[in-house]
């Protein structure tokens, strides 16, 4: 009789421990919650973001009683590789925070919903920055509602102006401005303290914008042609590069070592070009709060010509709940959520009415600089569904050029033949 | 007579154990299905799967066009396959040779009786046990150019400091050193265990012929633990050959120089996941299996000739 009892409790386990490697591949979700609410589920990656979309979804679950809004936050390394597992698998959120990188893919792999028509009462047109609509428009059609933008600064730290005894940065620099006084900054500093620096990848803050002041280009409208042996893109970036040529930025193993922005937080960095989105983590960082303050981008060719990025909201085209979906959809991109995102302090709400708030939550930084270039600001490039292919190419050729292998201009020519190769091959030439 | 009363006895008996070895066969089968299922449905069918995806092309959401051919031709032609299994032979020839030799070393050591042993062990084995995230930024830091604490420990000595994770020269074998550091703990234990059944009789019998404790090293420990180290060698090889999570943490895609240190497996997940081309990714995992059968076989074969299992 024990015998037997040991027995069944043996098989009883096993059999618990089989029913549980299945169960964990189930997960059968119909959209509802037990009590019969709808539940929609929003995918996004920024922990600090998390805690004010929650917020939001407080106050729009109070507006809406039979919808429970839920949060999957997964961090910005696995967030892609989470996203593309979950569509395949056919579980993905409703929800999902793109950029106009990724959704210009997405759209065409038909993963996102088409929201032209479903959000024609926000009237994203007038609504929104043209460069952000554009950024989520794929052959004609809306992808995504603009959540949130990031634009470009030069931020400063005053402790190293004033060890150096420098005068701080004005709204009205220009590159030659930029070039003297970090000259000037590099007698005052120390060992491990630099002037600014100009990473190999960092086109999105500092060259990209003066490629497009000084009337060159990376891609062409119709996507068929590169711009990267215009010598006008390449008197852009040689403006930057020459910063490490010159010694004024750290060199690109340094770069390689200590990012430029970790480098700015430890305050070890005097200037940084960087976006509104790194505010928040330099607030965090007890070395850097309160010595730092930012201007507009120095000016290249006369132009401020600023490099625009940022989220979108876009739905997942399988979601089960398509109706309330788009419903929490126009309430996102509506001026009070968008208010209330702006309040929150951690990113610019992308909708024109909405975007002031932001800078009010610090009204002892120079934030209103985010938003006076807009009207000249280009959207982030390469907007293809293959852009990784082109972002690997550049990224290891420009190593070789900051890392003194090569010359910028062997560089760029090299660039511009590879990813010619490639737009040909996939424009089906 | 006697005889045939026997065997038809032993007949029976077999009978009756056949039926009872058949029950067991049964509730054996019932305990080893967790694992069967488990790895059905997370190795075995996954597998299968790549091998289909490598004749495939395949986009980020799995979806699958049949192409034959034109990924292995792929893989053949690319530069970074060859640059990436250089480097990958290069971290296997210097990482697990002087990972196991320092093992044995180590193990040898922990296993006389010297004082607080216990804690050493623990020492040892703790890398093991730390999350190889935490192992990886930690080294990192220490190896940065401008503010870590090996060129610091270099300038007690005079020596000049050097972005060693910034530098493609030295950046890969940064990433051994902490490979065989953090890599020596679970080897020790496995020694351990391996010299700790080793009878003392034999280290009587041999002291008693007047054998040094090095010769005793030499003629009874490293014999008798070998199948310990045929173990670690295989186990250590595998895992040489598929590094990956040093490198994405301590170099990482930002790194200017990552194209230049990517191993055979980072080179893979460069291919599925940053660019996603899951199709020749697959066939790059492909030949990653097929080479690490083959290391391993030969080592099979091999083994006779050094192994003493007794």
């Amino acid at each position: 009789m024990r015998k037997n009892w040991k027995k069944l409790i043996a098989l009883g386990l096993a059999l618990t421990m089989t029913v549980s490697v299945f169960s964990g591949c189930g997960n059968k979700d119909d959209g509802k919650t037990k009590d019969g609410k709808t539940k929609l589920v929003m995918a996004l990656w920024d922990e600090e973001q998390n805690k004010v979309m929650k917020e939001m979804i407080k106050v729009y679950e109070e507006e809406n009683p039979d919808v429970t809004v839920e949060t999957q936050l997964t961090t910005w390394a696995e967030y892609w590789t989470k996203i593309e597992a979950s569509i395949t698998g056919g579980d993905a959120a409703d929800i999902i925070w793109v950029n106009a990188l990724k959704a210009v893919g997405y759209a065409e792999s038909g993963v996102l919903m088409d929201i032209t028509e479903a959000v024609a009462d926000l009237d994203v047109e007038n609504n929104f920055p043209r460069a952000l609509v554009d950024g989520y428009t794929y052959d004609g059609k809306l992808y995504a509602v603009p959540k949130d933008f990031d634009t470009n600064g030069l931020f400063y730290n005053k402790e190293l102006f004033d060890k150096a005894g420098v005068a701080y940065p004005t709204d009205d620099w220009t590159m030659e401005d930029l070039k003297a006084a970090a000259i000037e900054l590099q007698a005052g500093l120390e060992d491990g303290e630099y002037p600014i620096a100009a990473a190999y990848n960092s086109g999105q803050t500092t060259y990209e914008g003066s490629v497009y002041a000084n009337g060159g280009y990376i891609l062409n409208e119709d996507r068929t042609e590169t711009g990267w042996n215009d010598p006008k893109t390449v008197e852009a970036v040689q403006a930057w590069y020459g910063f490490v040529e010159e010694g004024i930025s750290p060199t690109s193993e340094q770069m390689a070592d200590t990012l430029p922005d970790t480098m700015f937080e430890g305050g070890k960095l005097a200037m940084l070009m960087v976006g509104n989105y790194m505010i928040s983590t330099f607030e965090q960082n007890e070395v850097i709060n309160g010595k730092f303050d930012v201007v507009r981008r120095p000016s290249f060719n006369g132009k401020k010509t600023d490099i625009i990025n940022g989220l979108g909201y876009a739905v997942n085209a399988a979601t089960k709940n398509e109706e309330e979906a788009i419903k929490f959809l126009n309430w996102l991109g509506g001026e009070e959520a968008m208010r209330l995102q702006g309040q929150g302090g951690t990113v610019i709400s992308a909708r024109n009415d909405a975007q002031h708030y932001f800078a009010e939550t610090r009204p002892e930084l120079n934030l209103d600089i985010f938003t006076m270039d807009l009207e000249e600001a280009k959207m982030l490039e390469p907007r293809v569904p293959y852009y990784s292919d082109l972002m690997t190419v550049q990224r290891e050729i420009l190593a070789e050029v900051w890392a003194g292998n090569i010359t910028l201009e062997e560089g760029t020519n090299q660039i511009a033949e590879k990813w010619q190769d490639v737009l040909d091959e996939k424009n089906g030439k | 007579m006697s005889g045939k009363n026997d065997s038809s006895k032993v007949y029976s008996y077999k009978e009756k154990n056949g039926k009872r070895q058949r029950n067991d066969w049964i509730a054996a089968y019932i305990f080893i299905a967790p694992l069967v299922i488990g790895l059905a449905a997370f190795y075995v069918w996954p597998f299968i799967q790549n091998v289909w995806f490598s004749f495939n092309d395949v986009n980020k959401f799995n979806v699958a066009t049949f192409n034959g051919l034109d990924n292995y031709k792929k893989l053949f032609s690319d530069p970074a396959l060859w640059g990436a299994l250089w480097n990958t032979v290069k971290y296997i020839i210097i990482v697990v040779p002087i990972s196991i030799f320092l093992s044995i070393v180590v193990a040898a050591l922990l296993n006389a009786s010297i004082k607080g042993k216990s804690i050493y062990r623990t020492l040892y084995f703790l890398p093991t046990v730390t999350m190889p995230v935490a192992v990886s930024l930690t080294w990192r830091w220490i190896f940065n150019g401008d503010y870590g604490l090996f060129n610091e420990f270099l300038g007690l000595f005079g020596m000049k400091g050097h972005a060693w994770l910034g530098d493609a020269n030295t950046a890969l074998y940064m990433i051994m050193i902490v490979a065989v550091w953090s890599g020596i703990g679970y080897n020790v234990i496995i020694l351990l265990a391996g010299m700790q059944g080793i009878s003392r009789s034999y280290y009587e019998a041999a002291a008693i012929d007047g054998a040094s404790s090095v010769r005793q090293f030499f003629k009874i420990t490293i014999p008798l633990v070998s199948p310990s180290i045929f173990f670690i060698l295989i186990t250590g090889m595998i895992g040489a050959f598929q590094v990956f999570d040093s490198i994405f943490m301590m170099v990482g895609p930002e790194n200017p120089i990552y194209p230049k240190v990517l191993t055979m497996n980072a080179l893979f997940y460069r291919n599925a996941f940053e660019t996603g081309y899951k199709g020749y990714a697959s066939a790059i995992s492909m030949f990653m299996f097929v080479i690490i059968m083959i290391i391993t076989v030969i080592q099979l074969i091999g083994q006779k000739k050094w192994v003493h299992y007794d």
